[in-house]
């Protein structure tokens, strides 16, 4: 395969807090390649957005990157000086942010914004920046956009302002886009056409794109490629098809399982994870995933496991794996949950 | 910027402000007459001179005569003869001093927001540097003098241990031409009677500003690549300025009624200073001018402070 354009090795973000450092990204590596869509799915505090600022080099405080490296087309970023980096930001890394609602300046127009992402980086001549907003615009699909430029947020729909976002970060034509949660503000219509256009987008102008969400249907539907998250770690990475039809970890495989099926019988719980996600300040011993796990043995609760081969192209961090559990532990394996069809968990006549 | 809703808006207020003035001159015209004391009796005066002045002013004729003449010259514009100073027109002399207040205040009100805002951005951008504690330290110290302790302490070290002074005429000639003293000593009032208003938007802004920098579109900007500079001052300042806009409404009243304070003590002949002469003088025309004018300066400030919302936040619409 091509040299990677984005390469994240043994990055760890820390925040210094009154009640003690916490972990937020805890040791990530991962590889992006030109023109790939890598998904980095997890639930709620696992670390993701925190590993996409640490990235950006835009971690709040009191959030400091200890140690890694983020190598962008062979260079560390995290060696460059504050001025270079912010002719990074926006140029050829550009970062779509969660919520379109909070995320746009309120006091400034919404074409000025757009035109600014061109304008500190001096790509396009300020006359021609204006113009160039508009079929920015008009590309992400925001109707009458030559009145649009002069609205200020607040009179711009939730769809509206994100489609904004996202002409922003495209107007430099950037290496790499990293979209923190996109469509999570949004309604589901709106979020099936955000993430068509951003499938578009990335085929139009190859850019690579880090998708961060906690939606695996967002990832079965627009990525290539999965990392699943938990506690600040990697825990599983492999190809969409492989994650999601044979899933090694039991944490990916309890996410998969708890997704509400369309054809599942009605009588059918929900089924969550149990448990809560550990404290990262003081994270558990052994496998930070243990104490939520069905198939724990005793070996998780004092090694910690590292990411291993467990097919093609596909790691987990787990001493036991499913196909062992599947094999020994009476765990039901996971049918159809492949990209297309409806997404969850068979029902239980299925596995027989 | 001024869309027809705004214009309507300033229609509104002005005639509201109109209607306040007139209601506070009113109330003060009844109240002063109803004062004991008299500018017009002396000992020393014979036979029916007294009656005389009366009928001069007449203030022989019922109340409700007078208060007529009184509402009829009022809406001309005529405010009457001073009580004291026979023949002295109170309309001009108290517009004459009403530039000067507005002189100083303007000043008072520049420094208070150019410094106060200043320094609260300085002290947020280097929030918990040394910078900082020095810039929130004084402004403790500002709002906890008031005015009149201030305005005292400048003078001693000015007039008294510097000897910046020329026999006790600080900004103007015995006799005032209509100029005073040059464009820097306004600051020394201005400051005395800013200086406390300045540390409260500076704390106010500092506050204001720290929670903006942390906002969303404040990663937006520096995500785009915005200069740490611009993302200041394009981005920041203007959103923090919505808080401390609120505050400058009584802000700026507190500047007009500080005047009176700061100009006696300066020895200003604005209008703050003859509001104090001209009730010491028991110059109840003058009174009832003064109190005029403050009323429609409050109002006219009040109006302009609700119309920089407009101006500062797109949301805000008349």
């Amino acid at each position: 395969m091509a040299t990677p354009i984005l390469s994240v090795r043994d990055l760890h973000t820390q925040f210094f807090t009154d009640d003690g450092v916490v972990q937020a990204v805890d040791g990530v590596s991962f590889d992006l390649f030109p023109g790939e869509t890598l998904g980095i799915v997890g639930e709620s505090g696992c670390g993701k957005s925190m590993t996409a600022l640490s990235i950006m080099r835009l971690v709040p405080e009191p959030g400091r990157i200890t140690t890694g490296e983020v190598r962008f087309r062979g260079e560390d970023l995290l060696k460059k000086s504050p001025e270079e980096m912010r002719e990074i930001r926006g140029r050829d890394i550009a970062m779509i942010f969660q919520d379109p609602q909070s995320s746009l300046n309120p006091v400034l127009q919404t074409g000025y914004q757009v035109e600014e992402a061109m304008l500190v980086h001096d790509k396009v001549p300020k006359e021609k920046a204006a113009e160039r907003t508009i079929a920015l615009l008009k590309q992400v699909r925001i109707p009458a956009a030559e009145r649009r430029v002069k609205d200020f947020p607040h009179q711009l729909s939730g769809g509206m302002r994100q489609r904004a976002m996202i002409a922003m970060g495209l107007s430099n034509t950037p290496a790499l886009l990293i979209a923190d949660e996109p469509t999570t503000a949004l309604d589901v219509t709106v979020q099936a056409q955000i993430l068509e256009l951003l499938e578009d987008l990335n085929r139009e102008i190859d850019t690579s794109i880090v998708m961060i969400t906690h939606n695996l249907g967002v990832v079965a539907g627009l990525c290539t490629r999965v990392i699943v998250m938990y506690a600040g770690r990697i825990v599983e990475e492999g190809p969409v098809e492989r994650i999601f039809d044979n899933p090694q970890h039991p944490y990916t495989w309890a996410l998969l399982r708890s997704i509400p099926r369309i054809d599942a019988s009605r009588h059918e719980r929900l089924r969550s994870i149990e448990g809560l996600p550990p404290d990262l300040i003081r994270p558990p011993r052994g496998c930070r995933f243990h104490p939520r796990c069905p198939f724990r043995v005793e070996r998780c609760f004092t090694d910690d496991p590292v990411l291993e081969d467990v097919g093609p192209e596909q790691r987990a961090a787990c001493w036991v794996t499913m196909k062992r559990a599947y094999e020994e532990m009476g765990a039901r394996e996971l049918v159809d949950v492949s990209p297309g069809s409806a997404s969850g968990v068979h029902s239980a006549a299925k596995d027989g | 910027m001024l869309s027809r809703g705004t214009l309507i808006y300033i229609g509104q207020r002005t005639v509201l402000i109109a209607f306040t003035v007139l209601a506070v001159s009113s109330i003060v015209f009844l109240g002063v007459h109803r004062l004991p004391g008299d500018a017009l009796f002396s000992e020393r005066m014979h036979g029916n001179e007294y009656a005389a002045r009366l009928h001069y002013y007449h203030l022989d004729e019922p109340l409700i005569v007078q208060y007529r003449d009184f509402m009829l010259g009022l809406v001309r514009g005529d405010l009457g003869e001073s009580l004291v100073n026979k023949g002295v027109k109170i309309s001009p002399l108290v517009a004459r001093e009403l530039t000067v207040s507005a002189e100083v205040g303007a000043f008072a009100l520049l420094f208070t927001i150019g410094v106060g805002m200043l320094f609260g951005v300085v002290a947020a951008i280097r929030q918990n540097s040394w910078l900082d504690y020095l810039l929130t330290t004084t402004s403790v110290i500002g709002y906890s003098m008031p005015n009149f302790v201030i305005a005292s302490f400048l003078l001693l070290l000015f007039a008294v241990w510097l000897g910046n002074v020329t026999n006790g005429a600080y900004y103007f000639a015995i006799g005032w031409t209509g100029t005073y003293g040059n464009i820097g000593e306004i600051w020394l009032p201005a400051f005395a009677l800013g200086f406390p208003y300045a540390s409260i938007v500076a704390r106010l802004t500092r506050a204001s500003m720290l929670e903006v920098i942390r906002q969303d579109y404040i990663r937006t900007a520096r995500a785009k690549g915005v200069r740490e500079a611009l993302v200041v001052i394009r981005h920041a300042l203007r959103n923090s300025l919505i808080p401390v806009i609120t505050i400058l409404g009584p802000l700026v009243i507190g500047i007009i009624t500080g005047g009176v304070v700061i100009e006696n003590i300066f020895g200003i002949p604005g209008l703050g200073k003859e509001f104090a002469q001209s009730i010491l003088n028991r110059d109840y025309n003058i009174v009832i001018g003064v109190f005029t004018m403050y009323a429609a300066m409050i109002g006219v400030a009040n109006l302009g402070v609700d119309l920089l919302y407009v101006v500062i936040d797109p949301r805000i619409r008349y």
